[in-house]
């Protein structure tokens, strides 16, 4: 892409008080999402061949990963070690630790094991909120609604209800662990209205919401007697009973040594996230460094069903530039508190509060149609004007923002004095694994919650419902995981694994990739030895 | 692609990690410096965006000696840098759950966290924090029974655990901050808005049990 208004032209042109020109009126959100939002990029999409989606839509790399070779066979589970536990969390983000901790309460031997660190997450990046129903005005109706619409209607009304339903006990949850929130001064919880929402019902810690949660989940986690944790330990595959038919445990390696762990177990909970990390469409992300994909491909291979494979949603506002933060997020709060798009002819060109999917196809069309603002022939992007609401409202950024003040400040950058250039970035997967109300996946023992899972979101997530799902959605399921009481694996088989090799190999697939990916390429250098 | 910076440009910024001398360009961060040389077992790297307190380094410029996280920090000549590895498990045990009495938190605190009393004021942690926590102030509010205040101090702590490493008295800092910033919302954040919806719930949830038991 080499059109687009070069750097130094355009922050020559830019002034925090120019007139910005009337707001174009947005006409058909449909046409405007289907010529320039990244899921309907033109060869972004394929049918999957086999597995329980066969036939069924798939964004492109993802497809590559679901219908590849596992790492392991059957060879390499003899003489090695094994573990028994009742109930296995894979994966130590916020949902991973909400499970633990309600499994622990329930009377479980809990073992947590995570790629990387214990809280390296994107929870721990979240910055906005938390979204439940409670005040007066608003009502657990209400936040049912504004789900389903914003996720234009495509979500399952049965875990919608479940989860906003869940709200205000998950906040209570939450301040009964540890948590923080802010106030108004007569003691309320604060709450915030963000994009797609009809009433304000956004709970916050200031702009450090995810970060809060997950130091305190973290800690309490790693307090809890009957949980143990295994750092830097990623799931390379999960085990099968005979018939291939029930999820019975999961085959570990670790990141130090190299050495695989069996673990046998009655119930698999996945909490491993989503998929930023793949870099969908050549995109930027605002994932941590493990956001891989790799519970879908697990979860896939043994059999479970998934849903809205080719739905994913761009940040509109990712940053472009300095470029160790690329892709990296602006919250939508910033837009929330009055920061204006504007393009590089010094225009607004779209209602900065429309839904995300929409904001990011119009910040698309801006950068294709040669309106953007041009660092190089890769990065192309557009002003978030924040000069201009520094100008409006003073000390706002510092007070309010002080997370991306801090982020900026370490890069020599002032949002207050230069506009900052962004563009959307990968930052979440729609859909993920189909689940019941309690987490339960189409695979009899394995549990999916967080981004791993679907049917929330529809397609598109609104800003706040992500936190209250890995917390509502890992308590339910870690109760219910602690309630099968059957008499655990008698024998564990990769039983799934031929299955599907077979598949792929009647299907005339090739056999040569491996997956899961564990660690994006470029991270991966000598740290695991495929 | 996120890592891609300044691809054709020759590397002209030459510096060690883990002890492999390493070229790197200008204004890569350390992580992406070690990943485009391709240092082996560096693992311990999260968010990139400084808040999830994984990639823990120790550099060297010279005589001088500190700590710092290596997504925040760019590449410099001739500085050596050390990826620490993950930190140790907690010597400080509790489960909140176990409180039951507010007037008793004081006292449980001592019991938990018995070296905080014993702080020698030598800055370690304060030099320590990248966050720039004025971590040694937060404890000593901690150990005068001011949990509010000392938790206020630790707000933008981020769990990097470094301070806790730094200290010669093995107060754990960190976890002493995050104790305050628990005690006080487990016994002291009561919103009235999200009592009363609960509440609300509450009675609707009863409201449909005894209908349905009239039903029957």
């Amino acid at each position: 892409m080499s059109n687009g208004i070069p750097l130094a032209e355009a922050l020559a042109r830019y002034r925090p008080d120019a007139e910005l020109g009337a707001l174009p009126e947005l006409t058909d959100a449909d046409t405007l999402l289907n010529a320039h939002h990244p899921d309907h990029l033109r060869g972004s999409v394929v049918k999957l061949v086999v597995g329980a989606n066969a036939g069924e839509n798939c964004q492109r790399e993802l497809a590559n990963l679901l219908q590849s070779e596992a790492f392991i066979d059957e060879a390499d589970l003899a003489g090695t070690p094994v573990t028994d536990i009742d109930v296995l969390v894979i994966g130590g983000g916020g949902a991973g630790c909400a499970a633990a901790l309600m499994a622990a309460e329930k009377g479980a031997r809990v073992l947590l094991a995570t790629k990387l660190r214990l809280g390296d997450s994107n929870t721990v990046m979240a910055e906005g909120g938390i979204q439940a129903a409670i005040e007066p005005d608003d009502s657990v109706q209400r936040h049912i609604q504004d789900t389903l619409r914003g996720g234009h209607h495509a979500g399952d009304p049965a875990l919608v209800s479940a989860m906003a339903g869940d709200g205000p006990e998950v906040l209570r949850w939450l301040i009964r662990q540890g948590m923080q929130f802010e106030q108004t001064p007569s003691g309320d919880l604060h709450t915030r209205r963000a994009g797609g929402m009809s009433t304000a019902r956004l709970v916050h810690c200031r702009d450090y919401t995810g970060l809060e949660m997950m130091r305190v989940l973290r800690e309490a986690v790693i307090q809890h007697r009957s949980i143990e944790v295994w750092e830097q330990s990623p799931a390379v595959e999960l085990l099968s009973n005979e018939t291939g038919q029930k999820c019975v445990g999961a085959v570990l390696t670790s990141l130090l040594d190299g050495q695989l762990r069996i673990v046998r177990t009655r119930s698999v909970i996945l909490a491993t996230g989503g998929l930023g990390r793949l870099h969908l469409n050549g995109f930027p992300t605002s994932n941590h460094l493990g956001a891989t994909g790799d519970g879908l491909v697990l979860a896939y291979r043994i059999g479970a069903r998934l849903r809205e494979l080719d739905s994913f949603q761009y940040h509109p506002t990712g940053l472009l530039h300095p470029t160790h933060l690329a892709g990296k997020l602006v919250t939508e709060g910033v837009r929330a508190a009055g920061a204006l798009l504007v393009n590089g002819v010094g225009h607004r060109f779209i209602d900065e509060l429309l839904p995300r999917d929409i904001v990011c196809s119009a910040i698309l069309r801006e950068c294709a149609e040669g309106r953007g603002i041009r660092i190089d022939d890769q990065r192309v992007g557009v002003w978030l004007d924040t000069p201009r609401l520094e100008r409006a409202n003073p000390g706002l950024l510092e007070k309010q923002f002080p997370n991306l003040m801090t982020r900026t400040r370490v890069s020599g950058i002032d949002p207050r004095i230069e506009p900052l250039l962004v563009h959307p970035t990968l930052h979440y997967q729609n859909g993920g694994a189909v689940i019941d109300a309690n987490g339960a996946t189409t695979v009899p023992g394995l549990y999916a919650v967080g981004e791993v899972a679907g049917g929330i979101h529809g397609r598109n997530r609104i800003m706040g419902n992500a936190l209250l799902e890995i917390i509502s959605f890992g308590r339910r399921a870690g109760i219910a995981a602690t309630a099968n009481r059957d008499r655990g694996p008698k024998k564990v088989t990769l039983e799934h694994v031929n299955r599907l090799r077979r598949a792929l190999t009647l299907a005339d697939m090739p056999l040569t990739r491996r997956a899961p990916q564990v660690l994006p390429d470029y991270a991966a250098g000598g740290v695991w030895n495929r | 692609m996120s890592t891609s910076t300044n691809e054709g440009k020759q590397p002209d910024v030459t510096l060690t990690i883990n002890g492999l001398a390493v070229k790197a360009n200008e204004g890569m961060t350390l992580v992406e410096a070690a990943w485009h040389a391709g240092v082996p077992r560096v693992t311990s790297v999260g968010c990139m965006e400084g808040v999830c307190g994984s990639c823990r380094v120790m550099l060297r410029r010279g005589k001088e000696v500190t700590v710092d996280l290596a997504c925040q920090t760019f590449v410099e000549n001739d500085i050596e840098v050390v990826f620490l590895p993950p930190a140790s498990a907690p010597r400080h045990h509790y489960e909140i759950d176990d409180f039951k009495d507010g007037w008793d938190i004081h006292a449980r605190f001592h019991d938990i966290f018995p070296e905080a009393s014993r702080c020698r004021h030598c800055h370690g942690c304060d030099n320590a924090c990248p966050k720039g926590i004025t971590v040694e102030n937060g404890v000593a509010l901690a150990d005068a029974g001011r949990y509010r205040e000392a938790g206020e101090a630790f707000f933008e702590c981020i769990m990097c655990e470094l301070c806790d490493v730094a200290c010669p008295e093995l107060i754990a800092p960190a976890h002493v901050g995050l104790f305050s910033r628990r005690i006080t919302a487990h016994f002291h954040l009561r919103p009235p808005n999200l009592i009363h919806r609960l509440e609300e719930l509450r009675q609707e949830r009863q409201g449909a049990t005894l209908k349905e038991s009239d039903e029957e």
